[in-house]
């Protein structure tokens, strides 16, 4: 019998690939895709947001260097978290293409973003429709962990946390200095975040006996809020309430002082008011500004000085309330994939779900432990009260709310004293 | 009722220099006929150069212009000579070149990101400048200084080019190449270098406008999108290569955001403004101010 050798040799390649191909599946993927975990990270790089997106980027930067210093997820083997940045411009759209493009090409095991509630709520559909887990360090629209998602966990305190703080500290500063406040002007920006704001405040308003006097939305990409302050200026409101981002905040606040608008007090939502160019850029005519924010730089919590001291020397200037989400989302997506021990989304998901962290590098926010609810917020996020002010060292935001965190010997100024 | 006339100076004030950036603009359209995208780059790179002339000399915001229209004229110049020039000549047949648009866009791109990358995402403005929060006060009412220069500023450039258009050698040569290139061309006009005088000359305005902003306005890089847009409205409001057109183009504007809002709140008043946009182009498409042919 003459065996064929050239239809052997055919059938010995064929038969070569096919079990190369069969078995391809059952291989362990390459050490080297193994070894790094792919976070996609989509925020405001440039356009209207690009200084906060600017500073989410660094936190994270900072945070994903000392955990790869530190040896990476060690039960992924020392696995590496890998950034990927996509740029949303702020624009919804952009981060919802930039969400697909993240997950079918970058392949990401996580998403992190997006800063702007407005993108972060249409990007965190697409993240749930792959499955695959969307960190949300900070996005207050309260809808993002409302739509009854199981990918979506979001660190930073949603924003009908932030009003009714601001409202109990507006009733705490009456009954402190004895001053009755009845007025109240609403100006926010068009945006979901303003418009969030202002609702819950129209209803707390309300509910608290005050009189709304103005409730003005303007668009965040007015070049002259003069035509805003003259509303301000005529109503004549005792407080006035604003949600600005940061190129509006620094116009705002220079236009209420050169209309010298005469006000009790004002009250900010920190975005653009906790901006680090703000102080600079507005000087004394941010002086008595109220503003909530998450974190201060006197926050009193272990490490939280060092990191901010690092913080400063590697960027110029110090961490504020966005960068600490951030920053604090790199080490809870950390803790979650070294109990996941897995790259697969729904253990990773299953792992964020499990959170409960208190302590580590990470925990330098103000309030003492991150646990999300079964909607993907955590429970525990809590907000402060600062005021601008100069204790003859420059402008600098001081802790005034809870008086139990309100740093010693300081006493807020209100009502404002006339400029 | 001393409301509605501080709005209406205010109004006027803001709208001129809405005017007057969105002039640099109008002035490149008149000659290259090219819609240039990268004018609101143009903008925040004027606004830095001011910045910077501003806190290195520590001289008063207006004596910067010495500094800032030379350095923009250049500038213009010479990025049109290098950059635009080129695919212009590959383009010459064509009356509105379609690329040349895409080049100008490609401009703004970088600049906005080099700025990015070179100054950082920080929003800066001149703490210390003998404008800054300036107020007049008569009567109750408060009119901006600064605001008041830049109106002062707007109508002494826009009146000076469109005299240095009508009466002087090169003004009636840019004139001539606006009109007809071709025919220009065989008059003996070098049109490519009427091109590059246009441009240098549209920018040196849009430094102009940098430092009338820079006194009450903050720098940061991305800042030419804001005026970008306005000025786009206004040049086809006022109509596309019309000097007084843009003027006024930006005093409307400027009436519409000032008064608008005392009736409704802000953001309706900037709907009102795009409405109008809409109205004028189907009902007057060459513009409020605009003739059929060009000059």
């Amino acid at each position: 019998m003459k065996i064929d050798i050239r239809l052997m040799g055919k059938l010995t390649v064929f038969f070569t690939i096919f079990a190369f191909v069969a078995v391809l599946p059952l291989l362990p993927a390459s050490a080297a895709a193994e070894n790094v975990v792919k976070v996609g990270n989509i925020i405001p790089l440039s356009g209207p947001s690009a200084s906060v997106g600017q500073q989410g980027k660094q936190a994270r930067e900072m945070a994903v260097a000392e955990i790869n210093a530190a040896g990476g997820i060690k039960s992924l083997g020392g696995a590496k978290l890998q950034m990927i940045y996509a740029d949303s411009e702020s624009k919804p759209e952009k981060g919802v293409a930039e969400a697909e493009r993240l997950i079918n090409t970058e392949k990401v095991n996580v998403l992190t973003g997006c800063w702007n509630s407005a993108v972060t709520y249409p990007t965190t559909a697409v993240s749930e429709r792959y499955g695959i887990p969307f960190i949300v360090p900070v996005s207050v629209a309260d809808k993002i962990t409302e739509q009854g998602f199981k990918t979506v966990f979001r660190i930073a305190a949603k924003d009908s946390w932030w009003t009714r703080d601001q409202f109990a500290f507006l009733k705490d500063m009456e009954k402190e200095f004895k001053t009755s406040v009845k007025k109240l002007a609403f100006v926010y920006e068009n945006g979901d975040w303003g418009k969030g704001f202002a609702e819950q405040w129209k209803a707390l308003a309300k509910k608290g006996g005050y009189k709304v006097v103005l409730d003005e939305p303007y668009p965040s990409t007015s070049t002259d809020l003069s035509p805003v302050v003259q509303k301000i200026r005529r109503v004549r409101p005792d407080v006035l309430m604003l949600v600005s981002n940061a190129a509006d905040a620094i116009l705002l606040t220079n236009t209420l002082a050169e209309y010298k608008v005469k006000l009790k007090a004002i009250i900010a939502s920190g975005g653009g008011h906790a901006d680090p160019s703000f102080l600079k850029a507005t000087g004394k005519n941010a002086r008595y500004l109220f503003d909530i924010v998450e974190w201060e730089t006197d926050v009193n919590k272990p490490g939280a000085k060092e990191a901010n001291a690092k913080y400063k020397a590697k960027y110029g200037y110090n961490l504020a309330g966005e960068a600490v989400d951030a920053y604090l989302a790199m080490y809870v997506l950390k803790d979650a994939l070294e109990r996941a021990g897995s790259l697969d989304p729904a253990k990773i998901i299953k792992a964020l779900a499990a959170t409960n962290l208190t302590s580590g590098p990470g925990m330098i926010v103000g309030y003492d432990a991150v646990e999300f609810g079964k909607d993907g917020q955590n429970k525990h996020a809590a907000l402060i009260m600062v005021q601008v002010n100069d204790l003859g060292k420059g402008l600098e935001r001081i802790t005034v709310w809870p008086k139990n965190a309100r740093r010693s010997g300081y006493t807020p100024v209100f009502p404002m004293p006339n400029k | 009722m001393n409301f509605i006339l501080e709005g209406t100076i205010n109004g006027i004030l803001m709208g001129s220099i809405y005017g007057l950036t969105a002039l640099g603009l109008t002035v490149i359209f008149g000659v290259l006929k090219v819609i240039n995208f990268a004018h609101g780059s143009l903008i925040m790179v004027s606004m830095y150069v001011a910045y910077w002339a501003i806190i290195f000399t520590g001289v008063h915001p207006y004596i910067a212009l010495i500094i800032v229209v030379p350095v923009m004229y250049f500038f213009g110049y010479y990025l049109q000579d290098i950059i635009i020039k080129p695919i212009f000549k590959a383009e010459k047949d064509i009356r509105e070149p379609i690329t040349v648009i895409i080049v100008t866009t490609g401009v703004w791109y970088i600049l906005d990101n080099l700025t990015l990358l070179i100054f950082g995402p920080q929003y800066r403005n001149i703490q210390n400048n003998p404008l800054r929060g300036k107020m007049l006060e008569i009567g109750d009412m408060l009119i901006s200084v600064p605001k008041l220069w830049g109106f002062i500023t707007a109508v002494i450039t826009a009146s000076a080019i469109y005299w240095f258009l009508q009466k002087t050698r090169t003004g009636r040569a840019i004139r001539a190449t606006s009109l007809d290139r071709e025919a220009a061309s065989l008059m003996g006009i070098n049109q490519f270098k009427i091109y590059n005088i246009a441009f240098g000359i549209g920018t040196a305005i849009v430094g102009i406008s940098a430092v009338t902003l820079v006194p009450f306005y903050n720098i940061f890089p991305t800042v030419g999108v804001l005026f970008d847009i306005k000025g786009f409205i206004i040049v086809v409001l006022g109509g596309l290569g019309s000097i007084g057109g843009a003027i006024l183009g930006g005093i409307i504007i400027g009436l519409i955001e000032s008064i608008a809002p005392m009736f409704m709140t802000a953001t309706w008043a900037e709907a009102i403004v795009y409405g109008l946009f809409l109205v004028v182009l189907f009902v007057k498409p060459s513009g409020l101010f605009g003739v059929k042919y060009d000059w």
